[in-house]
């Protein structure tokens, strides 16, 4: 398959073992996905594509790492469709200019930093929604730790998993291991119920 | 918010809503009406912040109100500035008598209308004209007693700076004292953004949280979640106000 990303042309194939790892997980579960540098839109790719696709969800993107434009682009470029998800930018709004977008199923939040309201404006996506099952992803941890502190930053992700866990929403929360706090990664270690690991190996 | 009050308010409680401006304090007054019209109650609105008209056009915004509410009489909506016309009222400072006709004449449209959700936006206005400390609390008092006679839970929707905010949370200082309930709206500043949040300081007759609460305003309503404790650490009041 290819994708148009920063401009380069790349090869990449979903990774069918994702999806398969999917089909035995439940709609309380939190996922936690680790990817690497090089792999992590290929990984993204990889678990939306079945949870859209084979089980037919619908559900809310945050996007801490990219902005939704830039996100929804790469996939309408590989020809999925995403109109059915909505997104949640913490990253145009630092942009002048970077609001005005042609896509109505993106709301901005003004700053990765206002970890509450990230919460209530996607409880209050689901709620607007028709789809029966949801998922709610963020895409990255390691984005949201660049502006807020360790502590903080491992008490969200407990009551952020919970609150949708509670609600029968599927969680998953993408990383990139050793760009994570240790602390934060330990916390989600325990919180999610599954691991799907392509997280690159590092040689130090 | 009823999961915070476990349950709701108590009918016929008076509550003051004291806030900064901007916190959300209007919206949640009129939440407060519309949810009690949705279920067939009588509701009424006191404004003197701004015309009804304005405040009409501001709240279309939200998917939870409907104008039919208004047309049908679910929703009364009264201009402060109509009531002291009609009451003969135009004047910088209310007396004793004044004071008196006034209550009287909330009381009258409440029991003639059978209203049992009333918001007053804001008593702090409205106070404003009564000079005696004594005379507001007389007012708020008996304002108070006798709506909680006719069945009507109301809210007085007061307004706060941050001076204000830390000794008392009520600008003359007297309307908590009178109130049977009080929630806090206000901003607290997170690394130059503002977050808005909501807390219950007291409820009679409730087991209510006392947990500040961050607070979204959306189109189906005012939203809360727990504010992150770690964040407490780093967040001020915002300084618009609070």
């Amino acid at each position: 398959m290819i994708v148009l990303a920063h401009g380069v042309l790349e090869m990449f194939e979903l990774d069918n073992g994702i999806a398969e790892q999917l089909t035995e997980i439940s709609l309380n579960s939190a996922i936690q996905v680790r990817c690497g540098n090089s792999n992590a839109f290929m990984v993204t790719a990889s678990t939306m594509v079945p949870l859209i696709q084979m089980f037919e969800m619908g559900g809310i993107y945050i996007s801490a790492s990219r902005g939704a434009v830039e996100i929804i682009q790469a996939f309408e470029s590989i020809g999925i469709d995403v109109s059915n998800i909505h997104f949640i930018d913490l990253v145009s709004s630092g942009i002048l200019g970077g609001t005005d977008v042609p896509y109505d199923n993106i709301t901005f939040i003004d700053s990765p930093i206002m970890l509450e309201s990230i919460l209530l404006r996607s409880l209050y996506r689901l709620r607007t929604t028709d789809n029966p099952r949801n998922f709610v992803l963020i895409d990255s941890v390691n984005a949201l730790a660049i502006y807020n502190e360790e502590k903080m930053l491992a008490e969200y992700l407990h009551t952020f998993i919970n609150t949708f866990r509670q609600r029968e929403v599927l969680t998953v929360i993408l990383n990139i291991p050793d760009q994570v706090p240790p602390s934060v990664l330990s916390n989600l270690d325990l919180y999610c119920t599954d691991l799907i690991d392509r997280g690159q190996v590092v040689i130090h | 918010m009823d999961e915070i009050l476990r349950g709701g308010i108590p009918y016929g409680s008076t509550v003051l809503v004291a806030g900064t401006c901007g916190s959300g304090k209007t919206t949640l007054g009129m939440e407060f009406l519309v949810r009690g019209a949705t279920s067939g109650e009588a509701c009424a609105h006191f404004t003197a912040t701004e015309p009804s008209v304005k405040l009409l056009e501001n709240i279309r915004q939200y998917s939870f109100f409907d104008m039919k509410m208004i047309d049908s009489g679910l929703i009364n909506v009264f201009d402060m500035d109509v009531l002291y016309s009609w009451l003969g009222l135009e004047k910088a400072s209310f007396d004793l008598q004044d004071v008196y006709a006034l209550i009287k004449a909330i009381v009258d449209i409440v029991n003639t209308i059978g209203v049992t959700r009333l918001v007053i936006d804001s008593v702090t206005t409205l106070c404003y004209k009564i000079k005696s400390e004594q005379l507001i609390r007389d007012f708020l008092f008996t304002l108070g007693k006798k709506l909680a006679t006719l069945g009507c839970t109301t809210l007085l929707i007061a307004e706060i700076t941050s001076a204000t905010e830390n000794a008392h949370w009520s600008s003359f200082g007297v309307e908590e004292a009178i109130a049977d309930g009080i929630i806090v709206m206000g901003d607290v500043e997170r690394m130059g953004h503002l977050l808005r949040y909501l807390q219950v300081v007291k409820m009679r007759g409730t087991q209510h949280s006392r947990a500040k609460y961050a607070i979204e305003l959306t189109p189906l309503g005012v939203m809360l979640t727990p504010m992150l404790k770690w964040g407490a650490l780093n967040d001020r009041a915002g300084s618009w106000g609070a």
